[in-house]
């Protein structure tokens, strides 16, 4: 036993190594830089330790606390309507069909091309001018077409629609894997029973499913929060801040204004609610996993 | 294979043996004649070899491209582009070679002073100005004829122009005006020409201190919020860089446009534009009582600190920016260039007679104010321009004041020590 588990403490190591290199310590790198004021286009300045002053000032930022609330609503509905629609394309898939194979093949291309390849195409997809988008909605009256990555108000939708088609089929993949687990003798248990295919579902499937659809929605979450490359490509924030979510705004900092410390703390501050985030779905999901252990 | 082979291979590969290579970080170019000029240079200096690091097109991702790469001390950049408000930052950040040694004042004198005003800071010259460019207004020329009217002097004559037009011709496909509105550096350059040609300016360089609060400055950008933006411009305007907006006006959809010089050649060009020859060119306007400003652009060419040969890299900026290249450069493209002596040459102007009133608009063009800060200003400043022309509603008073307080405090930095 005790020999094993140091054998076992060896095969961990690497991954530890790893890990450590390339998680831990930028994070603890970050943590680090942003109790500095650091500033790269005024070296003059030094590396000067400020204690919380950055936090402070990301705390009253009026842009950090409007980006917040953007990156709030951009998680919140593209992480519900991913979920959403990655069940609805869960249950069509788990059901035979003929070519069902290609079908399930086919869902996953959205997930499978790059985000930066699919950011582009939407942003023509969407052009005020020639965009698929307008056709579609419009026709051949050109008058009446939209430009949504110029409207405040419709840029952030064009986005989570983005997102949307992009992820829903990651989403997806993950329900259909719970779907698979359930086994067949419940659903004819339920049909002897003579329940509707709607109560089998509300009564069967979705009780059944939640561990699933707690794991999609916890990556769909924290993948949503991290939202950067949809931003850059499609709006760079704009207009008039509509799109500024969290990671753009500060990777501005640190890329674009050279502002090392102040944009460490917006780093450490996505860092820390993806954190808190995850607690919460694993516990949630960690109860869910121990309720059936006990069950049986 | 024998088993010391490998090793002596590898040798053979990573020998210095054949040309040094040059690293020029650049943009896509489509005109085709940096590919050509690389040829020229290759074929003169035959241990040099060019190679070409393509980044964006807009200036702010090729700005943090080039960023990042000096932040890793990236020793496989020698030579790059600056647009014209970056060599005072880089220079600060101590990431761009001094070039006084190459590039003495003698020598520099030869330029036009804006660009290597630009290109200075703190005494030191730190770029070699390739392009001078300066905001223009482009019109169609057979359009404004029918209607027998002259080239806009004032923006409200300008709006009513547009108007006139659009209610004449009746023809859904076109719109008055059409400009670069979207939150990006360009942005900063087209309000920069609203307000300074209403005798406002950007921020105070002697006080430093935000100045888009003041009375001219807010004018002019509600004129644009409420004459421009939606009446003669549709609302996509909003979304667009310089090529969005080209295109427009190249299919013919645009009375008015504001570009660089380049567009030009490209509204000229027939294979590309549907109203080649149909294209005037004027100075943009300004608001009554203020002068025409147009922002001064343009791209210089660096040498990175971290570059392990700047003789070799200053040997390609010298051909570069050399006379004879340079007007090898405007003759193919009809670019603004450098150098003042290509603007009286005989040969361009019976190409290009548009390149003596650019020579005026450029000698006149206002640089950017150079500051080693001037990215975080311009975000501030694009967050506040976007923020309001973008709603018919915004609120102005709210919106500058923010903007100038935001301002206020990036420019603090600036000031020594003492008094901080």
């Amino acid at each position: 036993m005790k020999r094993s588990e140091r054998a076992a403490l060896w095969f961990v190591l690497p991954s530890v190594f790893l890990v450590g290199l390339f998680s831990i310590y930028p994070i603890l790198e970050s943590a680090r830089l942003s109790f500095y004021r650091m500033i790269l286009m005024l070296p003059w300045l030094g590396e000067k330790f400020v204690g919380l002053e950055n936090y402070r000032d990301l705390a009253t930022d009026p842009v950090a606390l409007d980006s917040l609330a953007i990156t709030l609503v951009f998680v919140g509905v593209s992480a519900a309507l991913e979920v959403l629609a990655g069940l609805g394309m869960a249950l069509l898939l788990n059901e035979s069909f003929r070519a069902r194979g290609l079908v399930r093949a086919a869902v996953l291309v959205p997930w499978a091309i790059p985000t930066v390849v699919s950011s582009q195409m939407w942003r023509y997809l969407f052009n005020d001018r020639y965009g698929l988008f307008n056709f579609l909605l419009f026709g051949r009256a050109t008058e009446r077409y939209l430009a949504p990555l110029a409207d405040a108000r419709l840029a952030p939708a064009a986005i989570v629609f983005a997102d949307v088609w992009k992820t829903s089929s990651f989403a997806a993949l993950i329900i259909l894997a719970g779907l698979q687990t359930i086994p067949d003798e419940l659903y004819e248990a339920a049909a002897v029973d003579g329940a509707t295919a709607w109560q089998k579902f509300r009564r069967v499937t979705l009780p059944l499913l939640k561990p699933a659809l707690l794991l999609a929605l916890l990556f769909r979450t924290i993948d949503a929060f991290k939202v950067f490359d949809l931003v850059f490509v499609m709006t760079q924030g704009g207009p008039a801040d509509a799109t500024n979510v969290l990671q753009f705004y500060g990777y501005k900092k640190i890329f674009a204004e050279g502002m090392i410390g102040y944009g460490s703390a917006i780093s450490v501050g996505v860092f820390c609610f993806s954190l808190v985030l995850s607690f919460f779905y694993i516990r949630l999901i960690g109860a869910r996993v121990l309720e059936k252990g006990t069950a049986r | 294979m024998k088993p010391w082979l490998a090793p002596l291979l590898l040798l053979l590969l990573f020998s210095p043996v054949g040309a040094a290579e040059i690293r020029f970080v650049t943009w896509r170019e489509t005109q085709g004649f940096m590919e050509r000029l690389i040829h020229d240079f290759e074929a003169q200096n035959p241990d040099l070899r060019i190679v070409r690091d393509i980044g964006p097109h807009s200036s702010t991702e090729f700005h943090d491209l080039v960023a990042q790469k000096f932040k890793n001390r990236d020793r496989e950049m020698d030579v790059f582009f600056m647009d014209v408000i970056w060599p005072a930052e880089f220079a600060s950040a101590g990431w761009a070679l001094p070039l006084d040694r190459f590039f003495p004042p003698e020598e520099r004198k030869k330029f036009l002073p804006a660009a290597i005003r630009a290109n200075s800071y703190t005494g030191a010259i730190y770029g070699v100005p390739l392009f001078v460019d300066a905001g223009l207004l482009y019109y169609r020329k057979d359009l404004l004829e029918k209607y027998r009217l002259q080239p806009p002097r004032t923006w409200p004559e300008l709006v009513e122009q547009a108007k006139t037009i659009l209610g004449r011709e009746n023809s859904s496909g076109l719109t008055g005006f059409s400009g670069q509105f979207k939150q990006y550096e360009g942005l900063v350059c087209n309000m920069m020409e609203y307000i300074l040609s209403n005798k406002g300016s950007l921020w105070d360089e002697a006080n430093l201190s935000g100045a888009l609060h003041s009375v001219v400055a807010k004018e002019a950008v509600r004129f644009v919020r409420d004459h421009i933006i939606g009446e003669i411009s549709h609302r996509g305007v909003l979304a667009y860089q310089e090529p969005e907006s080209l295109a427009l006006f190249t299919e013919g959809r645009a009375v008015f446009h504001r570009n660089w010089p380049y567009a030009w050649e490209e509204a000229n060009d027939a294979q590309k534009s549907k109203i080649a020859g149909r294209v005037g060119m004027a100075p943009l306007p300004a608001f009554p009582g203020g002068k025409s400003a147009a922002a001064l652009g343009g791209w210089q060419l660096g040498i990175s600190r971290f570059s392990r040969r700047p003789e070799l890299a200053w040997r390609f900026i010298e051909f570069m920016t050399r006379e004879e290249t340079q007007k090898r450069i405007a003759l193919w493209t009809g670019r603004g260039v450098a150098r003042e002596k290509i603007y009286q040459d005989p040969e361009v102007l019976g190409k290009y007679p548009q390149f003596r009133a650019q020579f005026e608009i450029s000698t006149a063009a206002a640089p950017r104010p150079p500051t080693p800060v001037y990215v975080p200003l311009s975000n501030i400043m694009q967050r506040y321009f976007s923020a309001a022309v973008s709603a018919r509603d915004s609120d102005l008073d709210r919106l500058a004041a923010h903007a100038d307080r935001d301002m206020d405090r990036v420019l603090d930095l600036l000031r020594p020590r003492a008094a901080r």
